[in-house]
C-alpha cells in the first residue's frame, strides 16, 4: 500500500507534466487551460505519503542503489513541503488567471511562459519530494539537482530585466553549490566507501578531515539555506519570482538545504571531534551573524518581496545556529531537533503565506482595509513568535537549550527575534504603501488563508514524534512575546530616525554587486592573457610555416640538382668511366 | 568450446558490407540501404551472442599465422566486447541518421562506403588480442576516416583532411616504431597473456618506458590529448554522422581503447605503476580535461565547442586508467560508454539544428526548443549529462571517479572534476537557457538562417529517431545503472577481471 503511494507520489507530478504538455498541443490557445485541476493535485499523492506512516524501500536497480524511507524526519518534512506546495499551487491558479487570459487572447509570449511554469513546476515538486524521502547519496544528489535546476523557470518567470539577473544570480550561485556539494559527497563517501547518507554521516564522524568535507557540504547546501555570504541570489530572486513560487521557494525550497544539513552532519553524536566542534562553533557564528546581519540590512529594503527574502535570511541564520548546536552541544540535539523542524514547518507556511500576502495587497479584494491587514499580519506576528504556533515552536526550541544551560544563545535568538518583528513590521508598511485595489479572486485569497491557517496552528498537523512538543506554560510567555512588540518600536524609531534620507535605501543584494565588481575586475588580466596566448599562437603558427617553407625551399633545391644530374647524365657517366679509366691505368702503371 | 567464427563474422559482417556498398552503383540507393541497415542489425545480433558467451565465461579466439613470431589473432574479451557493443550499437544509429542526413547529396556510394570500413576497423580493433593486429586496424580506421572527414569537398574541409592525416600519420610512425621494439624485445606478446611484461623489468627498465611513452603517445594523437588534439576541432566540418562516429566511439575512442588495453593488457597495471607513468598519465588527462573545457567555453560555433568538449571528456577515460584502482577503472570504462552515448547525442541534435534550421552559431539558437522539442530535449539530456549532473549517465562517472580518486589519495584529482564540471556547466547551460527561455524566430523575431522543413515531424523522422533513442539510452543507463547489463554492470565485471584475477 505505501509502496502504491510512494510510486503515485513520485509519478504523478511526472503525469501531470505529461498531461499538462498534452493538452497544450491539443487544445487550441483561445481555450487552453494551463493549471487545471489535474495541474493542481501535483503534490496531493506526496502528502498523503507523509500520513501513511513510517515505511522503507530499497531498489537495488535504481542509479547507484536507492534507498528511500520516511521516518520521523521525512515525514514531518514531507508534510510541510507538500502541503506548502499544494496550497501555493492553487494560489498560483489565481495569480496567474490575468496572464491565462491573455494567452488565451493569443499573446504568445505569455504562452510560451505559462506553459513553461506549469511544466516545470511539478518538475521542481519533484525533485523536492525525492531528495526528502532520499536515504542514498545519488537519489539525494538528484532531487536536489532536478529541483535547483527546474526552479530556475519559476524565478526568471516574468522576463524582465529585473527577473533574468535574479535568476542569473540564482543559476550561478547554484552552480556553484552543486560543485561544492559534489566534491564534498565524493570526498566524504569516498573515504568512508559508503552510498548511503547514513554511511556519510559515520564517514565524516571518524574522518581525520571530517571538519572540512563538512564545511564543504555546509557550504554547498548553504546556498540553498541562504548562509551568510552566499545568500545574495534571495533577495535579488524573490522580488521578481511570481508570489506563489516566491512562497515554495522561501518555504520549501531553502529547506531543502536545512535539510541537507541535517541529512549530512553527524549531529548529536558524542563523539565528535574537536575540529568538528569547532566547525560547529563557526557554523553557529555564521548563523547568528545571518540573523542580524540580514535583519538590519533588510528593513531599509523598498520592495515587501525583498524584506520578506531578507527576512528568510534572518530565519534560515536561526535555523543554521540551531542546527550548529548538534555539533557543539551533542547532548541537546534529541531533544532539539523536533523544535527546529517544528521551526522549520512554522516558517515554511508561515513565509509561504506573507509571500502569498504581497499579492494580496497588490490586488485588495473588497474587503475592510483594517481585517486585510490584520490577516497579512497574522503570520509575521506568528513569526515573531509573539501567537500560535510561533510561539510554541519558539518554545520547542527554547526549551532544550534551557535544560542544557545555553542560556547565551537563547538571550541571541530572542534579539534576532527582534529582528524579525522589525523586519515584519516593514515589509507590512511596504505592503500598505504599495497597495493597489482589485483583481484578486477567489483561489487567491482562498489559498491564502489556507496557508495563514496552516501555518498558525502548524504543530496539530505536523506528524511529529508524540510528546515531542508541548505548550509553553503561562509564566514563559512573557519571556517568548517580548520580541514582538520591542521589534515594532525598532521598525518605528528607525523609520522616524531615517525620514531625513527620504527614501533612499540600500539596493537589494548587497554582496552581489562586490562580488560581481570583483568579477570583472579579475576577468581583465585574464582577458589579457589570452590575448597574449592568441598572439603567442599565431607568431609560432608563423614562424613554423616559415621554417616549413624553408626547409621545403631547400628541398627543391636538392631536387633541381637531381634534375641538373638526370640532365647531363650520359656527360656524367663519360666522365666517370674516363676517370675508372684513368685510375685503372695509374694502377696498372704502379 | 571455441567459436572461432564469432569474432570473425562479426568483423567480416562489416567488412563484405564494405565490399557490397563498393561493388553496387551509385543509383541502387535502397539496395544500399536495406543491405547496410541488415548488417548492422546482423551485426548488433552477432555482438550480443558474443557478450553472451563471454558472461558465461567462454572467450572466443580465431587466429592465423602471418610470417614466423608474428600472429593475427581475434578474441572476445569482456573489454574487447565492450567496445564492439558500443560500435555496433552506435553503427546501426548512425547510420539510420547518415541516410536521413545525406538524403539525395551526391557521393553516397562512396560515403556509406567508407563508413562502414570504419566500423569494420573498430570491431577489428576490438577484438585484435596483440599489438600487431591491433595496429592493422588502426591504421586501417586512419585511412579510411580520411574519405569521411573531406566528404564535403570544400577546401576547407581538404585542409581539415591534411592536417587530420599528418597528426594521425605521423602518430601511426610513432606507434609502429613502439611496436617494432616491444616485438625485438618480447616477440608476440597477446593481449590475454597472464604475466605481462614484468619479467622484462629489471633488465630493460628504460626500454620498457621508452616502448610504453611511444605506444601511448601514438595513441593520445587519436585520443586528442592536449597538445596534440589540434586535427580534432578542425576535423568538424565532416557532416555530422561523422563527427558524431568519430567522437563517439571510432577515432578518438580507438585511442582511449588502445591507451585501455596498452595499460591494462599489454604492460599490466602493476607493472605501469612500477614504471611510474600513471601518474604522469593522471596530470596529463587533467590537464587536457581543464584545457579543453577552457578553449570549448571560447568558442562561438556548435560543433568546435563540442568537439572541445570532446577533448576535455574523453580524456576522463585516461584520468579513470590513472588514479590505479578498481573504481577508478571502472570509472574509465564505465565513461568509454556513457560519453560515447551522450556525445553521439549531442552531435544527432546540432546536425539536425544544422540541416533543419540552418543554425551553426550558437547565438542563432534562441528559442529553437518550440521548433524543435525533441532535439532540444535530447540537447539539454545530453548537456546535463557532460555536467554530469543525475539520472544522466555522465553523473555516474564522475561518481566513481571521485571515489576513486579519494581512495588512492589523489585528493586533487577530485577538485580537477569539480572545476570540469563547474566548466561545463559554464559552457552547456547558456545552450540550454538559449533553447527554451529566450525568444527568436520561433516566437517571431527575426528568421532562422536556412529554414527546411525536411519531415512530417520538426525534422526527417531518419534524423530525430536515432537521436531519440541515444538519448534515452544515456538516460537510462544513468537511471538504472543498477541493472545487470548496465554499462555500469559491464564495466565493473570487465575491472573485477583485471583486479581479480
Amino acid at each position: 500500500m505505501m509502496t502504491m503511494l510512494l510510486a503515485l507520489a513520485l509519478l504523478w507530478p511526472l503525469v501531470v507534466i505529461g498531461w499538462t504538455l498534452w493538452s497544450a498541443y491539443r487544445a487550441p490557445a483561445a481555450y487552453q487551460s494551463y493549471f487545471s485541476a489535474l495541474w493542481l493535485s501535483a503534490a496531493w499523492p506526496a502528502l498523503l505519503l507523509a500520513y501513511g506512516g513510517e515505511a522503507q524501500w530499497t531498489m537495488d536497480a535504481w542509479m547507484l542503489g536507492g534507498e528511500w524511507a520516511l521516518n520521523s524526519l521525512s515525514r514531518p518534512w514531507l508534510a510541510f513541503t507538500a502541503l506548502l506546495w499544494g496550497v501555493a499551487a492553487i494560489h498560483a491558479r489565481g495569480y496567474f488567471a490575468a496572464e491565462q487570459a491573455k494567452a488565451q487572447k493569443g499573446d504568445q509570449d505569455t504562452q510560451r511562459r505559462l506553459l513553461r511554469l506549469a511544466l516545470l513546476w511539478p518538475l521542481t515538486l519533484l525533485g523536492n519530494v525525492l531528495l526528502i524521502i532520499a536515504q542514498d547519496i545519488a537519489s539525494f544528489y538528484l532531487g536536489f539537482a532536478l529541483m535547483t535546476f527546474a526552479a530556475y523557470a519559476l524565478v526568471v518567470h516574468s522576463g524582465t530585466v529585473e527577473a533574468r539577473l535574479g535568476a542569473k544570480a540564482y543559476l550561478m550561485l547554484a552552480v556553484v553549490g552543486e560543485g561544492l556539494i559534489i566534491g564534498g559527497f565524493l570526498w566524504a563517501a569516498g573515504e568512508a566507501d559508503t552510498l548511503t547518507l547514513q554511511g556519510l554521516r559515520e564517514g565524516i564522524l571518524v574522518a581525520e578531515q571530517g571538519a572540512w568535507m563538512a564545511a564543504l557540504l555546509c557550504l554547498g547546501f548553504g546556498v540553498k539555506a541562504g548562509v551568510i555570504g552566499l545568500h545574495v541570489w534571495l533577495p535579488l530572486a524573490h522580488p521578481v519570482a511570481p508570489a506563489p513560487a516566491s512562497a515554495v521557494l522561501s518555504g520549501a525550497m531553502i529547506k531543502a538545504g536545512l535539510l541537507g544539513w541535517i541529512s549530512v552532519l553527524p549531529l548529536g553524536d558524542e563523539q565528535v571531534s574537536v575540529s568538528l566542534a569547532q566547525f560547529g562553533n563557526i557554523m553557529l557564528m555564521a548563523g547568528l551573524a545571518a540573523a542580524f546581519g540580514a535583519a538590519l540590512y533588510g528593513v531599509f529594503q523598498r520592495h515587501p518581496k525583498a524584506v520578506l527574502a531578507y527576512s528568510s535570511i534572518s530565519q534560515m541564520g536561526m535555523m543554521t545556529s540551531l542546527v550548529a548546536m548538534g555539533l557543539v552541544a551533542p547532548d541537546v540535539w534529541p531533544l532539539l531537533w523536533p523544535g527546529l523542524v517544528l521551526f522549520a514547518a512554522h516558517h515554511a507556511l508561515a513565509k509561504g503565506s506573507l509571500f502569498m500576502g504581497t499579492s494580496i495587497s497588490e490586488h485588495l479584494p473588497r474587503w475592510p482595509l483594517p481585517l486585510v491587514w490584520a490577516l497579512l499580519a497574522l503570520p509575521g506576528i506568528s513569526l515573531a513568535g509573539a501567537i500560535g504556533a510561533g510561539m510554541i515552536s519558539k518554545w520547542g526550541v527554547k526549551s532544550p537549550l534551557y535544560e542544557m544551560h545555553h542560556e547565551s544563545l537563547i538571550k541571541l535568538l530572542s534579539w534576532a527575534a527582534v529582528g524579525t518583528a522589525a523586519l515584519v513590521s516593514v515589509a507590512l508598511w511596504r505592503q500598505w504603501q504599495q497597495r493597489h485595489k482589485g483583481g484578486s479572486n477567489r483561489e487567491q485569497w482562498g489559498a491564502w488563508l489556507v496557508a495563514i491557517a496552516a501555518a498558525l496552528l502548524t504543530p496539530f498537523w505536523l506528524p511529529l514524534p508524540a510528546g515531542s512538543i508541548e505548550m509553553p506554560p503561562f509564566k514563559e510567555w512573557l519571556g517568548i512575546i517580548w520580541p514582538f512588540p520591542v521589534g515594532v518600536l525598532f521598525a518605528a524609531l528607525g523609520w522616524l530616525l531615517t525620514r531625513p534620507l527620504k527614501g533612499k535605501s540600500l539596493p537589494a543584494g548587497d554582496l552581489w554587486w562586490l562580488y560581481a565588481g570583483m568579477f570583472g575586475a579579475a576577468l581583465v588580466p585574464i582577458r589579457l592573457f589570452g590575448h597574449y596566448c592568441a598572439e603567442l599562437k599565431a607568431a609560432s603558427v608563423a614562424s613554423a610555416q616559415k621554417t616549413e617553407e624553408m626547409l621545403m625551399g631547400d628541398l627543391t633545391r636538392l631536387l633541381s640538382t637531381e634534375s641538373w644530374l638526370r640532365h647531363h647524365a650520359s656527360g656524367l657517366m663519360m666522365l666517370l668511366a674516363v676517370l675508372l679509366a684513368a685510375l685503372m691505368m695509374w694502377e696498372g702503371q704502379r | 568450446m571455441n567459436a572461432a567464427w564469432l569474432p570473425l563474422t562479426a568483423l567480416a559482417t562489416s567488412l563484405l558490407v564494405v565490399v557490397v556498398i563498393f561493388a553496387l552503383p551509385e543509383e541502387a540507393r535502397r539496395l544500399r540501404t536495406t543491405i547496410n541497415l541488415m548488417a548492422a542489425v546482423v551485426k548488433i545480433i552477432l555482438v550480443t551472442l558474443m557478450v553472451r558467451r563471454v558472461a558465461a565465461g567462454h572467450e572466443d579466439i580465431f587466429s592465423f599465422q602471418v610470417i614466423g613470431g608474428v600472429d593475427f589473432v581475434l578474441r572476445s574479451d569482456a573489454l574487447g566486447v565492450m567496445f564492439a557493443g558500443l560500435s555496433s550499437l552506435l553503427w546501426l544509429c548512425t547510420t539510420i541518421y547518415a541516410i536521413g542526413y545525406l538524403e539525395g547529396s551526391a557521393n553516397r556510394k562512396r560515403f556509406f562506403g567508407f563508413f562502414s570500413l570504419c566500423v569494420a576497423s573498430t570491431i577489428g580493433i576490438a577484438l585484435a588480442d596483440n599489438l600487431f593486429t591491433f595496429l592493422i586496424f588502426y591504421e586501417m580506421l586512419t585511412l579510411s576516416t580520411y574519405p569521411l572527414v573531406v566528404h564535403n569537398g570544400t577546401q576547407q574541409a581538404l585542409d581539415a583532411g591534411r592536417v587530420y592525416l599528418r597528426y594521425t600519420l605521423s602518430a601511426g610512425v610513432v606507434l609502429l616504431l613502439g611496436t617494432v621494439l616491444l616485438y625485438s624485445l618480447t616477440g608476440d606478446q597477446s593481449f590475454s597473456s597472464e604475466e605481462g611484461l614484468g619479467d622484462y623489468l629489471n633488465d630493460h627498465r628504460g626500454l620498457l618506458t621508452l616502448i610504453f611513452a611511444l605506444l601511448v603517445g601514438g595513441l593520445a594523437v587519436k585520443t586528442a590529448m592536449v597538445p596534440l588534439h589540434g586535427w580534432l576541432p578542425r576535423a568538424m566540418v565532416a557532416p555530422a554522422p561523422v563527427s558524431a562516429l568519430l567522437h563517439a566511439v571510432a577515432v578518438v575512442k580507438a585511442g582511449a581503447f588502445g591507451i585501455l588495453r596498452v595499460v591494462y593488457d599489454l604492460f599490466g597495471i602493476e607493472l605501469s605503476v612500477e614504471l611510474g607513468v600513471i601518474t604522469a598519465l593522471a596530470v596529463a588527462a587533467s590537464f587536457t580535461i581543464i584545457y579543453g573545457s577552457l578553449r570549448a567555453i571560447a568558442q562561438e560555433e556548435l560543433k568546435p565547442r563540442l568537439a572541445y568538449s570532446t577533448v576535455s571528456q574523453v580524456s576522463y577515460v585516461i584520468l579513470g586508467i590513472g588514479l590505479f584502482g578498481p573504481f577508478g577503472t571502472v570509472g574509465a570504462l564505465a565513461h568509454l560508454l556513457h560519453q560515447g552515448l551522450m556525445k553521439v547525442t549531442l552531435f544527432f541534435c546540432a546536425g539536425n539544428y544544422a540541416e533543419e534550421l540552418g543554425i551553426h552559431r550558437i547565438d542563432e539558437m534562441d528559442g529553437a526548443g518550440k521548433r524543435m522539442p525533441l532535439t532540444s530535449i535530447a540537447f539539454t539530456i545530453g548537456a546535463f549529462g557532460m555536467i554530469g549532473l543525475p539520472p544522466v549517465a555522465g553523473f555516474i562517472t564522475k561518481w566513481y571517479l571521485g571515489v576513486g580518486a579519494i581512495q588512492a589519495e589523489m585528493y586533487w584529482v577530485v577538485a580537477v572534476l569539480v572545476a570540469s564540471s563547474t566548466l561545463n556547466a559554464m559552457y552547456f547551460l547558456p545552450i540550454v537557457h538559449r533553447l527554451w527561455f529566450r525568444s527568436g524566430p520561433a516566437h517571431g523575431k527575426g528568421s532562422w538562417p536556412k529554414e527546411q522543413r525536411l519531415g512530417r515531424f520538426e525534422t526527417h523522422s531518419w534524423l530525430l529517431l536515432p537521436m531519440v533513442f541515444t538519448a534515452l539510452v544515456s538516460l537510462g543507463a544513468g537511471l538504472f545503472a543498477g541493472l545487470p547489463f548496465s554499462p555500469l554492470d559491464w564495466a565493473a565485471r570487465v575491472a573485477n577481471g583485471e583486479y581479480l584475477p
